[in-house]
């Protein structure tokens, strides 16, 4: 019963980062920079957020591409160089219309797991 | 194989796959992608882990379908960024305004045509088409008196002529029409 229940929780992780995926990664990117490794680490921090390298860079690649993010090349001292990821003005924007939109999203799945059946509520009757 | 050389070999097989792109991209992305790989060793053996390259670059996956997310938008022409959306615009008001002056051109010339049949139908002295100056220009003309010195041409066989190239015309127009509508939806 158990690992039913496991394979329908990650069925449903992998549906819902599809969609939220973006929003994840602006978010975690907000007021500061963060460079690859840093940001898997994070993400992996969170039951939800198990996400593959496979995933990431090609992820972090098109939001450069699309851009909301931006990389700068980073040495500090002896260690190897990294490529540190920060939102622009226009990734800040996305970022608060997306999570509008998630708290949105959020709020009226709630008030219906809360009320199924106020049909004539929703509807404005 | 150690370590080292197993990161090597798959890096060497990534940027294969990535030749594609742009040889600095290209080389960003496996810059990046090295990097990570030996933090990622690093932060494996500061916590005690036993060191696995295979385990990070199982996270990476095959390098092949790795490669094939990085150029996806340059095969498949994925929409440019968002920055470029001015230029579309551009480019959609000048396919527009290519579209309305293109239905202007070719109806009105079109019914232009059919309308010099239709007079010469109705009133075959006072219209014709005349060529003047011995054949330097044709004039087509509606009037009361024919011009001396120039010959008409055609004849009566000016209205079918004038009324079939004038359809002709109406149905070439409406077929760039739908051709332009479909590139401006």
């Amino acid at each position: 019963m158990k690992d039913t229940g496991d394979k329908v929780n990650e069925k449903w992780d992998v549906q819902l980062r599809k969609g939220t995926l973006e929003l994840v990664i602006l978010a975690a990117l907000k007021a500061r920079e963060l460079y690859g490794l840093e940001l898997l680490k994070l993400l992996h921090g969170y039951e939800t957020m198990q996400i593959t390298e496979g995933t990431l860079y090609p992820l972090l690649d098109r939001l450069k591409r699309d851009g909301v993010i931006q990389a700068t090349w980073h040495q500090e001292g002896e260690t190897r160089p990294r490529k540190y990821y920060h939102l622009t003005t226009q990734g800040e924007e996305k970022l608060s219309a997306l999570a509008s939109r998630w708290r949105q999203s959020v709020q009226d799945i709630e008030s219906l797991i809360a009320q199924p059946a106020s049909v004539n509520k929703a509807q404005g009757k | 194989m150690s370590e080292r050389e197993l990161i090597n070999q798959y890096l060497k097989s990534l940027s294969i796959y990535l030749s594609r792109l742009d040889k600095n991209d290209a080389n960003d992305v496996i810059r990046e992608i090295e990097s990570h790989l030996y933090d990622a060793l690093e932060l494996q053996q500061q916590q005690g882990k036993p060191s696995s390259a295979q385990a990070i670059l199982d996270g990476f996956g095959d390098p092949r379908l790795l490669a094939q997310q990085y150029i996806e938008h340059v095969v498949n022409g994925a929409p440019p960024p968002e920055g470029f959306n001015a230029i579309q615009t551009v480019k959609r008001g000048v396919t527009k305004s290519l579209f309305y002056s293109m239905a202007f051109v070719g109806y009105g010339i079109s019914l232009f045509l059919i309308v010099v049949g239709l007079c010469k139908l109705v009133m075959p002295e006072a219209v014709g088409v005349w060529s003047a100056s011995q054949g330097n220009s044709i004039t087509i003309t509606f009037s009361e008196h024919s011009i001396p010195q120039s010959g008409e041409i055609f004849g009566y066989w000016l209205i079918p002529i004038a009324l079939l190239s004038g359809g002709f015309i109406a149905r070439l127009t409406t077929k760039i029409l739908a051709a332009l509508k479909r590139i401006i939806a």
